[in-house]
């Protein structure tokens, strides 16, 4: 054993020139000397020394093989999939897209990354493969009249009630999911709805999902149609579009948007249960709560654990952080919400080596953390890579992104009537619409979260066609001030990358670190650079 | 015995010499990112010129 | 045609949020209550010893310092409003009543809240909930909603008389408001009417920004006239329109419109009368809170409403309009920056245009009508459209 250290030791030794971190903290180069200029492609894999690359190149062929089993199930309605679809093109891009989220990981962080998105790559492709599978525009399958398309942002377990049918978030893989993967993809749908007269100032994600209905690029299955008024007034709007589309018999649940109230949440009750005698009037079954309570344990499990490593996260040795926190988080309650085993599983595992590692005081990134920020950010926080930029570039770390503090109420896993309650509170609460909506309140927690988690920083990404969030622009500037935090507006049009490249969005970052608190970068390759051309 | 030890040490080998000749391409690949070299400037540029010329049901509803 | 009596009147107490009728209001010891959207029951404003006043920025010209809270990437409209406030142009106001109907007016609405620009002791805000959909859970939901944030406030803050008598009486006084407007509104259903759009626009919002019981006396007096007056000798716009959209208070964009030659018909617009001057009706062993609570919600027209059947009434209303005043058109606006009317915009143009046959022009305007020149190219070239397909026998 002593020896395979010392060997791996000595090659890392001869090695280390290739590994971006030394050459960038000895001025031979760094991350970005890696790739093809403005592609986002890279020359070869990052070098992070023996052990972590061979882990690394292990977790490629294992997300390789979980591509191959989604082909390999059925490969003729993927390829035809493949061809039908724009957007199943933009899914080619998943590994530059993971090379790129993990840049600069090594030791447990990788690791935990990579466990994380392990999980997000084997149920992704599966959701994939069964959509394509029983898609009726490429001919349909065996259970295209049990799935239920909805909104992708209700909650899938709710779903879990109905035994014999599969709730399948319908944006989730045309919009929600790949937008985060390829900036190039968005802007071809809102070319598309806006040629249809749609101001260019709407919500570029909103923007998207028209377009997608406009292009017909939605996969066609089921029976009825869940929409929903969650998150926002654009996201609204889509729904209208969507619902004379599809032509399906349509039920949109209109959640509370005041959701700190007992009265939003009583009425959030009532929208549930009319959805409940909707999809059993639409498919001719009964919801069965048994089956409800056996995924809510699952969903339980995952926020606990989820509250355990936030304590963790709290503290300076966590090795969780950034992407891999909130991109899995965002998944795992989006697509999933406790109807997988795996993630649970997974979760368990993570948990374990949290633990350990603030047992023996780990310190993750090789204790280069400058910062601890509170992220503020949708999916552009994804397509541009920014949380593992942030800490690449100017060593911060983002504890918490915004994302991963939707719904995580326990429901009852034993009485209906409080389950419902539970999962109304849960919805009310979910993806970008927990602090969006509903007050001032919602968006003014922000620094509440911020001091919980002991961040002096925070990153608020400030999408340019949100309403929302521009209306309290200013307030939000001047309590930071007041509070003496450090608060970076970073500038993005959300989906949209032609209105504020991500070069730009890494500049409002990089200013307020150079300028004003006057700080070297850790890589100077990643000040400054061109990547337009990636996706 | 000798036939079967013989025959199973063949086996191995030949399995050992598959698994290297696998484990060189697929690190090869991995090392200098040949399959999103591929995807970048073959594959998807195909799939593009295809998407853009597809004739799609474009409407409002 | 002849001037009407109180149209330079009524156009003066337009100038300024806080006009002469207001002052009196405020000095005769009644409780100004502001309101921003049609979610916000009119008539629940007027219960006794209070008046409505719903909230415009007449002659706002830039809104710098709502700018810098709300930057230049929001409505417009909501933005006028603050810079007002901020400005201290809402100072007579007692109370505002809110609803998070789109998330820039209740952001706009929160700073009323945050920032205090109101200068009275007073003043408060709430801001309601509204619904989404039209069905009985979103009734109830309502009426939770209203109970809450405007029946229950105005009793405790302010001491209101909110009992089912005195909802009984400001439903009367409100009827009889919605009838005078209505049928003053009746006369556009005619060939050549005795009223211009531009006149009714104006008629119109007096009668939304001012106290009722102190513009209803002129109202009922130019109704009178009106029912007199000659029309001009032959009808002197070439089509007739109606004008579909968001917030507009400004009568001067209706006057722009019929510059390029289209008399507007009817108003299906916020600020505008339909909905707004529909009677409300008490059902029987209904109470009249849960009457207005379901009149308001039925005559509701918002971009934002989900479910198909209100999508479908939205067009179907204006279709009716269009049926019933004898349009040729539909112009169809929505305020630069908004969410709901954007995309409202493109269904209903295209339900209007291949669906229903209805020719219709859409555009997207700031608040502050600056320069006009697009506008009345679009406008001019649509009316010509319609005068076109007029003479070509409607083909």
């Amino acid at each position: 054993m002593k020896i395979t250290d010392k060997l791996i030791a000595s090659i890392d030794k001869k090695l280390e020139r290739f590994d971006p971190i030394w050459q960038a903290e000895h001025g031979t180069g760094g991350q970005r000397s890696r790739y093809y200029d403005k592609t986002g492609v890279e020359k070869y894999r990052e070098w992070r020394g023996v052990k972590d690359t061979m882990y690394d190149y292990s977790q490629w062929l294992k997300n390789l093989g979980s591509m191959g089993l989604m082909v390999g199930r059925n490969p003729v309605r993927v390829v035809k999939g493949m061809w039908e679809y724009r957007w199943m093109g933009s899914y080619l891009g998943t590994f530059i897209f993971i090379n790129r989220l993990f840049e600069g990981y090594r030791g447990v962080e990788l690791r935990i990354a990579h466990m994380n998105m392990h999980q997000i790559v084997a149920s992704l492709t599966r959701l994939i493969g069964r959509v394509l599978a029983n898609d009726k525009r490429l001919g349909g399958g065996p259970i295209s009249d049990t799935m239920v398309p909805m909104d992708e942002v209700i909650p899938p377990l709710f779903m879990k009630g109905f035994k014999e049918l599969t709730g399948i978030p319908l944006q989730l893989l045309p919009e929600f999911i790949i937008c985060d993967i390829d900036q190039h993809l968005p802007p071809h749908y809102i070319d598309v709805s806006e040629s249809f007269g749609l101001a260019a100032d709407v919500c570029s994600r909103c923007s998207v999902e028209t377009g997608v209905a406009f292009d017909d690029a939605f996969p066609i299955f089921g029976k009825a149609f869940l929409t929903t008024n969650m998150p926002c007034n654009a996201s609204e709007c889509t729904s209208m579009f969507q619902r004379r589309r599809i032509n399906l018999p349509d039920m949109p649940m209109t959640f509370a948007m005041q959701h700190n109230t007992k009265e939003g949440n009583e009425f959030s009750v009532e929208v549930l249960k009319d959805a409940v005698n909707f999809v059993e009037e639409q498919y001719g079954v009964k919801y069965d709560w048994d089956n409800l309570f056996k995924y809510a344990k699952e969903l339980n499990e995952q926020n606990t654990i989820e509250m355990e490593k936030w304590e963790f996260f709290k503290t300076p040795y966590s090795p969780l952080s950034g992407i891999s926190e909130t991109l899995y988080k965002l998944y795992e309650w989006a697509a999933s919400n406790g109807t997988e085993h795996r993630f649970t599983k997974n979760d368990r595992k993570v948990i374990k080596i949290m633990r350990k590692c603030y047992d023996e005081k780990y310190k993750a990134f090789g204790g280069k953390t400058r910062h601890r920020a509170f992220m503020w950010g949708p999916s552009a926080v994804y397509y541009t890579d920014m949380p593992t930029w942030c800490q690449n570039c100017w060593g911060i770390t983002l504890v918490l992104n915004m994302d991963s503090t939707m719904g995580h109420n326990m429901i009852s896993t034993e009485d209906p009537d409080q389950a419902i309650k539970d999962l109304a509170r849960m919805s009310e609460k979910a993806v970008m619409r927990h602090h969006a909506v509903g007050g001032w309140e919602n968006v003014n927690a922000l620094w509440d979260w911020a001091k919980a988690f002991n961040c002096d920083m925070i990153l608020f990404n400030d999408n340019i066609a949100c309403k929302g969030m521009n209306g309290v622009h200013a307030v939000m500037e001047e309590q930071a001030r007041e509070l003496g935090l450090h608060f970076i507006f970073i500038e993005h049009d959300l989906e949209d990358y032609r209105a504020c490249p991500r070069r730009d969005m890494r500049k409002c970052v990089s200013n307020y670190m150079s300028i004003v608190l006057n700080e070297e970068p850790l890589d100077p390759t990643l000040v400054d650079f061109d990547d337009s051309e990636a996706y | 015995m000798k036939k079967g030890l013989k025959i199973t040490s063949k086996v191995l080998g030949k399995l050992l010499i598959a698994g290297l000749i696998g484990f060189i391409v697929t690190f090869t690949v991995y090392m200098f990112n040949l399959e999103n070299k591929l995807i970048y400037y073959v594959i998807r540029p195909f799939l593009n010129k295809h998407y853009d010329s597809q004739v799609r049901d474009k409407r409002i509803v | 045609m002849k001037d009407l009596k109180h149209l330079i009147y009524f156009e003066n107490l337009l100038q300024d949020a806080q006009n002469e009728l207001v002052t009196k209001a405020v000095e005769d010891g009644k409780y100004a209550l502001g309101y921003n959207c049609f979610y916000i029951p009119e008539v629940l404003l007027n219960l006794p010893g209070c008046f409505s006043s719903r909230l415009r920025a007449p002659r706002c010209s830039s809104s710098e310092v709502a700018n810098y809270y709300m930057t230049t990437r929001n409505c417009p409209y909501v933005r006028s409003i603050l810079e007002r406030a901020i400005e201290g142009g809402y100072n007579y106001l007692n109370a505002l009543f809110g609803a998070e109907s789109c998330a820039a007016m209740e952001r706009m609405e929160e700073h009323f809240d945050l920032l205090h620009p109101v200068k009275n002791d007073k003043f408060f805000v709430t801001i309601m909930d509204p619904p989404m959909k039209g069905d009985k859970t979103n009734l109830n939901y309502y009426k939770v909603e209203l109970m809450k944030n405007l029946v229950n406030p105005l009793r405790d803050n302010l001491g209101v008389d909110v009992s089912d008598k005195a909802m009984r009486q400001a439903i009367e006084e409100h009827n009889e408001l919605c009838r005078v407007i209505t049928e003053i509104g009746n006369f556009r259903k005619l060939p050549n009417p005795p009223i211009t759009g531009y006149e009714f626009h104006v008629i119109q919002l007096v009668s939304e920004v001012c106290p009722h019981y102190l513009i209803l006396p002129y109202l009922k007096e130019t109704l009178e006239e009106l029912k007199t007056r000659e029309p001009e000798p032959e009808f002197p716009f070439r089509a007739k329109v109606v004008v579909v959209g968001s917030e507009i208070d400004d009568p001067e964009f209706t006057k722009l419109i019929e510059t390029c030659g289209a008399m507007v018909a009817a108003d299906r617009y916020c600020f505008g009368s339909f909905p707004g001057r529909e009677q409300i009706e008490i059902r029987e062993g209904e109470s009249a809170f849960d009457a207005i609570c379901r009149h308001y919600l039925y005559w509701s027209q918002c971009a934002r409403f989900m479910d198909g059947e209100k999508i479908d009434q939205r067009h179907r209303e204006v279709e009716h309009l269009v049926k019933e005043f004898g349009a040729d058109g539909v112009i169809f606006e929505n305020m630069k920056f908004c969410e709901f009317w954007s995309y409202e915009k493109i269904l209903a143009s295209h339900i209007f245009i291949n669906e229903l046959n209805i020719p219709c022009c859409t555009i997207e305007k700031e608040y502050a009508l600056g320069s006009v020149g697009q506008l009345r190219t679009r406008f001019q070239a649509f009316i010509e459209s319609l005068e076109i397909k007029n003479i070509q026998g409607g083909a």
